[in-house]
């Protein structure tokens, strides 16, 4: 198990490196200018590029890029966003809101998704699975997006029952989690399906196993054998839902942030992109990958962990 | 058996050859069927075709493209044509405008009273009705319903079914040609991931061994690359437009359909009926695709299908973060994100993309499901 452990973050730092390789390529070599200001003095400017090592051949700018990644932390320089501020910063500050939003989001999706699996499971082809099922089929596949702005307008401009926008600056408690009550929601909707869809799926296959009719025989009621056994062997498979949001808390979700104007990490992406902040969207890149990363191996560790069935490397 | 004649009983050997006579045997035939043979993709066939949702999914889809040919040619507008004065027009449909449901009247607020009155800011007979009237300081001010068509100095006649977005442009139009290229998008993308995908998975899982280690490998350090940041990536590289939109879903998305067919490769690859296949001499070619791809055609028509609306969906979320296509060309993606931007005030240029891209969405995964279903051969003859 170690040994797979170790080869596995062997394997996800090699990842991490290509992707800093690669988006410094990508993005430094796309015919754009790195760094433009009308407002500064082409002779204060040089100085900057100077600075920033921007008259160097590419392959030193890469040392440079690499060197101070790995020996300082430091990931350049923002130049259009937040100019002059430390990229690594910016980053950094976004997190808490969409930390914040992503954990709300967390916080209902999870028990509303098994809530609603494991009523549609046990209540198969009844109106109440009915009724779940639709739902599930909608909410997975109608676009976040479009929820975002269906709650949008419906919840804050048709009937104002909530602030179009989220309110960093909120004055209390109580109406910063107000402005957050929307865009939690549109974050929700597609996981809560998604949970609610595996565990219907995965509860339906285990309540007609051979195991539950034997739990049955040895006298459990229908009740203790399918929280004993159905429910606890369906939980497995759900982690592989559960863990990429859990670790996802800090990316937060693109395109909902930028409707609701969260000063989180997605917004900020679309933000660099758009802005042409070369150094920012390297970076987030490189942020971006590294939680995907690490879901990925908290998914593969958590395996044999969670399902002592699945060991591998040959049940040492 | 024979038995000698000399050997047998004596009264027996003296039986007169007239008794003998030719026994009837009871022949037992088997009934011949008198019903058409069913294949697997026949019945599976008619097993989508029995699933109501999937019919219906299956028109849905049907009509949204019929519409993305037709449309745009028959509306008289072109979807780049632009006209300034005619900006954010409301929509117009003939026959409900007499029911006065999407008649193309607008609720203005904030005027002041005096200048409803002048005929160069509000035509003859666009003003239908004064809602409120309210005192502003000195000013008296009114809210009022106008005939925003009138308003803008639209001809009679003339009808935006959608209404205009920011520059005047037919929405309709927009909408039905950003659906063709949408639509375009995620075919080719799907194509495009079948075909790699397929010989990928296939050369993997047909030879085995170095070779295959070596794909595997090098597909799960792609894998492992996120797929926001591959798409991303490849969209600031190739620059926007509908070829690239097609290579960056394409980087990150055959790895899937190689992952079955290579699957699908080792179930087949050892049974008798290839062995005897590869002892006549049948070239490696041959055996790929004519003896054991085919197998494989049910899963993968079932994962195409669930990609289209994938890839759909990854079209309009490149549109909103400004990677989409470019400019003046629609795609579903840039109108929704066009119209979020004036959401609160025009809601109807949100509202159509947003109706068409779910029904889509909607259409396109209730269909794979039913396809999924049908295809799946241990459920075959339960109804």
């Amino acid at each position: 198990m170690f040994k797979y452990v170790l080869g596995r973050l062997g394997a996800m730092l090699l990842t991490l490196f290509l992707v800093m390789t690669l988006s410094f390529w990508v993005i430094r070599l796309m015919p754009m200018t790195i760094f433009e200001n009308p407002e500064v003095s082409p002779e204060v400017q040089r100085r900057l590029e100077d600075r920033m090592h921007l008259h160097e051949p590419m392959i030193v700018q890469y040392y440079y890029f690499i060197e101070g990644i790995v020996t300082r932390g430091d990931f350049g320089t923002s130049v259009k966003i937040r100019p002059g501020l430390a990229v690594f910063d910016i980053i950094r500050e976004r997190i808490p809101p969409t930390m914040l939003l992503n954990f709300f989001s967390l916080f209902i999706s999870i028990p509303l998704g098994i809530i609603a699996g494991t009523i549609a499971a046990l209540r198969r082809n009844t109106w109440a699975d009915n009724v779940i099922s639709f739902l599930i089929v909608i909410f997975i596949s109608v676009p976040s997006f479009v929820f975002a702005s269906l709650l949008q307008y419906v919840f804050a401009f048709a009937v104002p029952l909530f602030p179009t926008l989220y309110n960093a600056q909120a004055p209390t408690v109580w109406a910063a989690f107000h402005s957050m009550v929307l865009p939690i929601v549109a974050l929700s909707l597609n996981p809560i399906a998604t949970i609610a869809r595996y565990l219907r799926g995965e509860l339906i296959e285990t309540l007609s196993s051979e195991y539950m009719l034997l739990a049955r025989t040895k006298g459990l009621t229908q009740k203790e054998a399918t929280w004993r056994h159905a429910f606890r062997n369906s939980l497995v498979p759900i982690a592989n839902t559960i863990i990429p949001l859990i670790t996802g808390i800090m990316g937060g979700s693109l395109v909902i942030e930028k409707i609701f104007a969260v000063p989180g990490e997605g917004g900020l992406l679309v933000d660099s992109i758009l802005g042409g902040d070369h150094f920012l969207t390297v970076a987030l890149l490189i942020f971006y990958s590294f939680i995907s990363l690490v879901t990925i191996f908290v998914v593969d560790v958590s395996y044999g962990i969670i399902d002592p069935r699945i060991r591998i490397g040959g049940g040492k | 058996m024979i038995v000698e004649r000399d050997r047998l009983p004596e009264e027996l050997q003296s039986i007169p050859a007239e008794e003998f006579r030719r026994s009837e045997r009871d022949w037992q035939t088997d009934e011949r069927f008198t019903t058409e043979p069913i294949g697997f993709y026949k019945d599976a066939l008619r097993r989508l075709f029995s699933n109501k949702v999937s019919v219906v999914s299956l028109a849905a889809i049907v009509i949204i493209i019929v519409l993305a040919l037709i449309v745009p040619n028959v509306t008289g507008y072109g979807y780049t044509e632009q006209n300034v004065k005619q900006k954010n027009l409301p929509s117009k449909v003939p026959g409900l405008c007499r029911l006065g449901i999407l008649d193309g009247t607008r609720v203005l607020t904030n005027i002041k009273k005096t200048s409803i009155s002048d005929p160069k800011r509000y035509p003859e007979g666009c003003v239908l009705e004064v809602i409120r009237e309210y005192k502003a300081g000195k000013q008296t001010v009114v809210d009022v319903k106008v005939d925003y068509y009138k308003y803008c100095g639209v001809p009679e006649g003339e009808y935006h079914w959608m209404g205009t977005d920011y520059l005047g442009r037919d929405i309709l139009t927009r909408l039905f040609k950003g659906t063709r290229i949408s639509l375009m998008i995620a075919f080719l993308s799907v194509v495009t991931n079948l075909i790699i995908g397929v010989v990928y998975g296939s050369v993997a899982g047909y030879y085995g061994g170095r070779v295959d280690l070596f794909l595997t490998h090098l597909a799960e350090v792609l894998d492992g690359l996120p797929y926001i940041v591959v798409t991303i990536l490849f969209m600031l590289w190739l620059g926007s437009g509908m070829l690239s939109i097609v290579l960056a879903l394409t980087v990150t998305g055959w790895i899937g359909t190689a992952r079955l067919t290579r699957a699908q490769f080792y179930r087949y690859k050892g049974r008798e009926y290839v062995l005897a296949a590869r002892t006549l001499g049948v070239p490696d070619k041959k055996l790929i695709f004519r003896h054991i791809l085919p197998n494989t055609v049910g899963p993968l028509i079932t994962r195409a299908m669930i990609a289209v609306p994938g890839a759909i969906f990854s079209e309009s979320f490149l549109a909103y973060i400004g990677l989409g296509i470019k400019p003046p060309e629609p795609s579903i993606g840039i109108l929704l994100s066009e119209g979020q931007k004036v959401l609160l005030q025009y809601p109807n240029q949100t509202f159509f993309p947003a109706v068409l891209i779910s029904v889509l969405m909607i259409a396109f995964n209730m269909l794979s499901n039913g396809l999924r279903d049908a295809m799946d051969p241990s459920r075959r003859g339960e109804d």
